[in-house]
């Protein structure tokens, strides 16, 4: 009961740190930040889209708000409630702690679970020595603390950005495919796709969480074991691939965007309906219109680009993350998580206007496999990356912007080391959980 | 079929890496040509895979393996079977010890080999820093469209006869030094209005130094922030508008007077005239492209806190009226009636702010009578702004450019007279020379040979520019534009002989007028702002620059060794680690549950969680001063022991809060490896700091790592020193102990004061009064030092004292 009391304690704490940073949104002034805020997620965009809507305009006249019209009608009254003595948006600051919040609180509750399921497969193994080092402290609690106390997290919850919301949708898609409720899973995904379009790739994680089960060893143990020992009984039947929540998790999703869609059709009746938002949500995301500088990759590279290449370019880059997703599933099948992990951090690297804000999500389900990873290569060279690059990057962003003496050369190094940095990370933990599933199999054939 | 299977093992998400972990795993089985199973029992060393158990594995195979092709047909999932038979086949064919890459090689020759090549690197790095003046190149004209020079000017005695006659009027005013506060101002109002200029007045409070340590990187220049004490003291610019004739407005060139209204000088009231007659000559020509603006800069409080005043308004329009001091200078038209009230605007006009558009390029100009005889008219050229920024080289470029081959007249800039004599300085500037003979010798197309005198003259420029710089103090009133992205200079022109001679007076307003209408001319024909030429230079000469190509050379030699002794540290303790951890297991399974030990490759996790307190300990140690600054009536003296005293104490509180790592319970076989990986910890942190302070400012990086390099490579903990007893464990105590002392910032300051002053002169409070002026001055510096070099050096102690 301790550790239960000291998780909720630095929960609290953390909750409390944002609370206190949000009385300070003026001298941080975080929301103008190209690392925080990006066009799709900034706050005071969708307050402007709010204001055009409330003056009988469309909200995406101009080119000012690309978010979805939910966000606007739920976040838009929010935008414009102000109290006496207390700084602007503190509603919507207010929200995003609830956010953040209820992700961790989700982290942890997807966290408890996975390592119930692992250790039972475990124990089914007969490997249950390898358990003993993970009793002290429980995966689940490790991620939420991580996703609560990141930096990242921290400034993206303070610096009106919708990030937390999206990164709620994500966790709760995951959270449902976890405990197999397929309409919880539907409905995350949905609202998360919907919001920023990438997570639509984690149908394949979804649809196998719900198949097959949480994380376990790979299948061929299973089967080794089972036919090896000449039992009667299977010791457990996870190989088998249900159909009936998938089945479920469809239906549900048909049914969640159907009623999304009805929603925002209805919203945006007046202002050129569905395709209307379609052109300037997704299609704003997929055609990467707005190429001021953010930490991605996109923008420099779009900037100078010939026009008649741009489209071909524009397939090749969106490809890229669509080509990485089969070969992922057939390897990390058993793990639909950890896919899950590798997709998020994927998508975050390759999307078009990505933010500290994604990092902050995949960073904390990392949490979920501390056991798996403990022997993950380079985890001191990663830190030190990451910490170096965030600061260099304001850094690099006032030397061009603001002092001149620097160029956009000098920014754009930074967003290249930050993808460098992403991409190891990738690299050794899918190398280090690939190490642990053949350290299992040599302990289960001996 | 194995290229087939090939592409498909190419096709996986890594090839590379999948590759590598293949070859790294098949290479430790005998490579008997047997088709051996899979990747996955492979993971262990050659050692642990002894007869018996190896001769399971084979046994096994033939077996399960068939097994699993049969189940893989039967799931129907081609991609698996594939990918299974390309690994297999893959690895088969690899050689048993594969070789790694020559870059990984490289990599870990650097690393077992640190210690030489942390040497190597620092001694190279100090000896670059010192061959910097060999490696000055000549300035050059970067931009076409400048063209200096390229038109007769137009500067005539009949301007120096007006400007003579306005500085004998100012002087007049002197006699009646009560009115002269306002009596000079309202002169200059009238002298621009005869000019057809626009003329108005701007009032501003003087500066009072606020610290704001959040806003070194706020976008937003700081706007709006009106003091509450009443309008008793303020100045009064003068400020001069010439509407260009071909230009449309968006563009000016400002000229900055500054002149103290209360008690003005010959030589300032000199700078004023010659303002005045090239600001009317520039109002007659018909080339003119750029506005001319003219602010006559009241530095009753300081040069630079009137120019910076106007920038800010200037650069932030008050659109309220409510605040009676923002209505001054809005466009409100109700408030006529305080005007008429106000004795400064004597004419009774309203004083709206006007605006010229974006500056190309500011030029404060200063007379200066140094009252001794020196052979030639002097122009001494003030360049660095805050935070060692510069201004782009091309200004100086042709400010140099005109002084010396159109007028004639001696160019300095700042250098460190106490290094011009020095003896060492002599003798490597011979080493040099002689190098440079026998270059010459050899070849006589190298020509890196530099004579003496140049030498020792172009290290003394080199180090006062370094000096400026990294205090990231602006020297003049110029500091002021470059925050707002605007290439400014402060000329300062000191003339021959004695001002009172009227002759002589008027020659010398004759070329300081051909110069400036020279540089206006230059600036005007502009086409764009200043970007050819460099921004990141230090000058040797005021022809001779080193770009930041070549002085990155230096601080990048000190910082080499930094990561690699972090990782040969890092790497070792590890290794370390490991066998204990192995000693552990057989001793003591209870050990397991302590964190690091469980986790092979987090066990820096601890060190990392020491260092961020000592950092956060850093941060608060750096708002401390502005509470400081609310207590009343304290001497710099007081002020830093309060200071001291209470970041002592809250160091020990977050120790005992946080988990100090003396409390720690000993846990022998860590422990020895532990200071290794809290320095690995330390020194990556250093780096990164170091790093990014290179960028913000590269002179005070440079001073800092000269400083800090040393003290993070070499701390030892003094147990072990001691423990060792050799004389070389004793040498290694005597540094460490050294490096330490001088390390602590405010002992290096005061040494450096001592040294240069005299050691009786010198006590604590000085070193609050430079901070005090460093934060006053927002200058980067002071964070350097309190969040990169103070912890850096708490760790450094801590890891002396550690309990090992």
């Amino acid at each position: 009961m301790a550790k239960m009391r000291w998780f909720w304690v630095w929960v609290l704490a953390s909750l409390f740190f944002r609370l206190v940073l949000i009385y300070f949104p003026k001298n941080l002034n975080l929301g103008s930040r190209p690392e925080v805020a990006t066009p799709l997620t900034s706050l005071r965009r969708l307050a402007e889209g709010y204001w055009l809507k409330q003056s009988s305009i469309s909200p995406y006249s101009g080119s000012m708000y690309h978010g979805s019209p939910l966000l606007l009608s739920v976040l838009g009254p929010l935008t414009v409630t102000r109290f006496e003595g207390q700084p602007n948006h503190v509603a919507c600051s207010l929200l995003f702690v609830i956010a953040d919040f209820i992700t961790a609180i989700l982290i942890r509750a997807t966290g408890e679970k996975l390592q119930l399921a692992y250790s039972q497969s475990l124990r089914s193994l007969n490997l249950a020595k390898l358990l003993e080092t993970s009793e002290t402290l429980s995966a689940g609690d490790i991620a939420g603390l991580i996703y609560l106390w990141n930096p990242l997290t921290i400034v993206t919850c303070v610096g009106f950005s919708t990030s937390p919301i999206e990164n709620l949708m994500v966790v709760l898609s995951l959270y449902g495919a976890c405990s197999r409720l397929a309409p919880l899973a539907a409905f995350g995904w949905v609202i998360a796709s919907h919001l920023s379009l990438y997570p639509a790739i984690l149908i394949v994680p979804i649809i196998l969480l719900l198949g097959y089960g949480p994380d376990t060893p790979p299948r061929k143990l299973f089967q080794q074991r089972n036919s090896g020992s000449n039992e009667k009984d299977p010791v457990l039947p996870v190989n088998l691939f249900s159909w009936r929540p998938v089945v479920h998790f469809i239906l549900w999703a048909s049914f969640w965007s159907a009623y999304v869609l009805v929603l925002c059709s209805i919203y945006l009746k007046q202002y050129g309906g569905l395709s209307e938002m379609f052109k300037r949500t997704h299609g704003f995301i997929l055609t990467v219109e707005d190429l001021s500088p953010n930490i991605g990759v996109l923008w420099y590279f779009f900037a100078e680009v010939f026009d008649f290449f741009r489209d071909f370019f524009l397939i090749v880059f969106h490809v890229n993350i669509l080509f990485m997703l089969f070969p992922l599933a057939i390897r990390l099948n058993h793990r639909p998580c950890f896919l899950a992990f590798v997709y998020i951090a994927l998508s975050s690297m390759l999307k078009s206007y990505p933010s500290v804000g994604d990092s902050a999500l995949y960073l904390a389900l990392l949490g979920w496999f501390v056991y798996e990873l403990a022997d993950m290569q380079f985890s001191f060279f990663l830190f030190c990356g990451y910490v170096g690059v965030i600061l260099l990057s304001p850094v690099m962003h006032n030397l061009w912007i603001w002092r001149g003496t620097g160029n956009a050369n000098f920014y754009y190094a930074t967003a290249m080391a930050y993808a460098c940095l992403q991409i190891i990370l990738v690299v050794e933990s899918v190398s280090a959980m690939l190490h642990h599933d053949r350290m299992l199999r040599k302990q289960s054939t001996t | 079929m194995i290229q087939e299977h090939r592409s498909w093992a190419a096709f996986t998400l890594m090839p590379k890496r999948l590759n590598v972990l293949l070859m790294s795993t098949a290479s430790d089985f005998n490579a008997d040509g047997k088709l051996l199973q899979d990747v996955d029992i492979a993971a262990t060393t050659q050692g642990e895979l002894v007869g018996n158990e190896n001769f399971v594995t084979k046994e096994a195979e033939p077996k399960s393996r068939a097994q699993r092709e049969s189940e893989n047909k039967t799931d129907g999932s081609f991609f698996n079977l594939r990918l299974t038979m390309a690994e297999s086949v893959v690895e088969d064919s690899q050689s048993p010890k594969p070789k790694p890459r020559p870059i990984v090689r490289i990599g870990i020759f650097l690393i077992t080999h640190s210690s030489f090549v942390s040497v190597v690197c620092c001694a190279a790095g100090i000896l670059a820093l010192f061959l910097l003046p060999l490696l000055a190149k000549n300035t050059y004209i970067s931009e076409n469209a400048l063209m200096p020079g390229s038109a007769n000017p137009m500067f005539s005695r009949h301007e120096t006869v007006e400007a003579n006659r306005l500085v004998k009027e100012i002087m007049d005013l002197k006699l009646k030094p009560a009115e002269a506060g306002i009596e000079i101002p309202r002169l200059l109002a009238q002298r621009m209005e005869e000019s057809d200029a626009e003329v108005y007045h701007h009032k501003f409070h003087g500066k009072i130094s606020q610290f704001r340590p959040l806003h070194f990187f706020s976008d937003i220049p700081y706007s709006g922030i009106m003091l509450e004490n009443g309008s008793a003291s303020h100045g009064i610019n003068t400020v001069g508008i010439i509407r260009a004739p071909r230009g449309d407005g968006k563009e000016a060139i400002v000229f900055v007077t500054p002149y103290n209204s209360t008690k003005i000088e010959l030589s300032e009231a000199l700078s004023l005239g010659l303002a005045y007659s090239v600001f009317s000559l520039l109002s007659r020509v018909t080339w003119l492209a750029k506005d001319i603006v003219w602010l006559a800069a009241d530095s009753r409080y300081g040069e630079y806190a009137s120019v910076a005043a106007w920038l800010r308004d200037y650069h932030s329009p008050v659109f309220s009226g409510s605040d009676k001091f923002g209505a001054d200078m809005s466009f409100g038209t109700n408030n006529l009636h305080e005007h008429k009230a106000n004795p400064t605007t004597g004419a009774g006009k309203p004083d709206v702010f006007r605006r010229a558009g974006t500056m190309a390029a500011a030029l404060v100009f200063k007379v200066v009578d140094k009252r001794e005889e020196i052979e030639k008219d002097t122009l001494s050229i003030y360049a660095e702004a805050s935070n060692g920024q510069m201004p782009n080289l091309d200004l100086i470029n042709i400010v140099h450019f005109l002084a010396v081959h159109a007028q004639g007249l001696r160019v300095k800039v700042e250098k460190v007279h106490s290094l011009l004599n020095s003896a060492w300085l002599q003798i490597m500037g011979q080493t040099l020379e002689s190098l440079g003979k026998v270059a010459r010798s050899l070849n006589p197309q190298w020509k890196f040979g530099i004579s003496v005198p140049e030498y020792v003259e172009g290290t003394a420029t080199l180090a006062s520019s370094l000096y400026y710089q990294a205090l990231g103090v602006p020297t003049g009133s110029h500091g002021a534009f470059r925050d707002y992205q605007v290439d400014a200079i402060t000329m300062e022109i000191s003339p021959k002989g004695f001002l009172n001679n009227e002759v002589r007076r008027s020659e010398f307003l004759l070329r300081g007028g051909r110069l400036i209408e020279g540089v206006v001319r230059s600036v005007n024909n502009l086409l764009e702002k200043f970007h050819q030429s460099f921004f990141l230079y230090l000058l040797t000469a005021p022809s001779k620059f080193v770009s930041v190509g070549v002085y990155m050379i230096a601080l990048l030699l000190l910082l080499v060794p930094l990561p690699i002794a972090a990782a040969a540290l890092y790497s070792g303790a590890n290794r370390l680690g490991s066998i204990s951890k192995e000693e552990n297991q057989v001793s003591s399974p209870a050990s397991i549950d302590k964190p690091g030990v469980a986790f092979k490759s987090w066990r820096w996790l601890h060190a990392a969680k020491v260092v961020f307190i000592v950092h956060l300990w850093s941060a608060i140690v750096s708002l401390l001063p502005a509470l400081i600054n609310q207590l009343p009536e304290m001497t710099p003296m007081t002020s830093m022991l309060v200071w001291a005293s209470a970041s002592i104490f809250i160091l020990l509180i977050l120790y005992s809060m946080l988990g100090s790592p003396f409390s720690y319970p000993t846990v022998t076989q860590s422990q020895n490896s532990e200071w290794a990986i809290l320095k690995a910890v330390m020194i990556a942190v250093a780096s990164i700091g170091l790093g990014l302070m290179s960028i913000i400012n590269y002179a005070t990086a440079q001073i800092g790592a000269i400083l800090m390099v040393p003290m993070c490579l070499i701390v030892h903990p003094l147990k072990l020193s001691c423990r060792a007893g050799s004389l070389r464990a004793f040498t290694l105590i005597a540094c460490n102990l050294v490096l330490a002392v001088f390390g602590f910032p405010p002992v290096g300051l005061l040494m450096v004061k001592g040294w240069s002053e005299g050691f009786s002169g010198v006590n604590v409070g000085d070193f609050w009064s430079w901070a005090e002026s460093l934060w006053a001055w927002n200058s980067a510096t002071y964070l350097y030092l309190v969040l990169v070099h103070l912890p850096c050096w708490v760790l450094c102690i801590h890891i002396l004292l550690h309990p090992c």
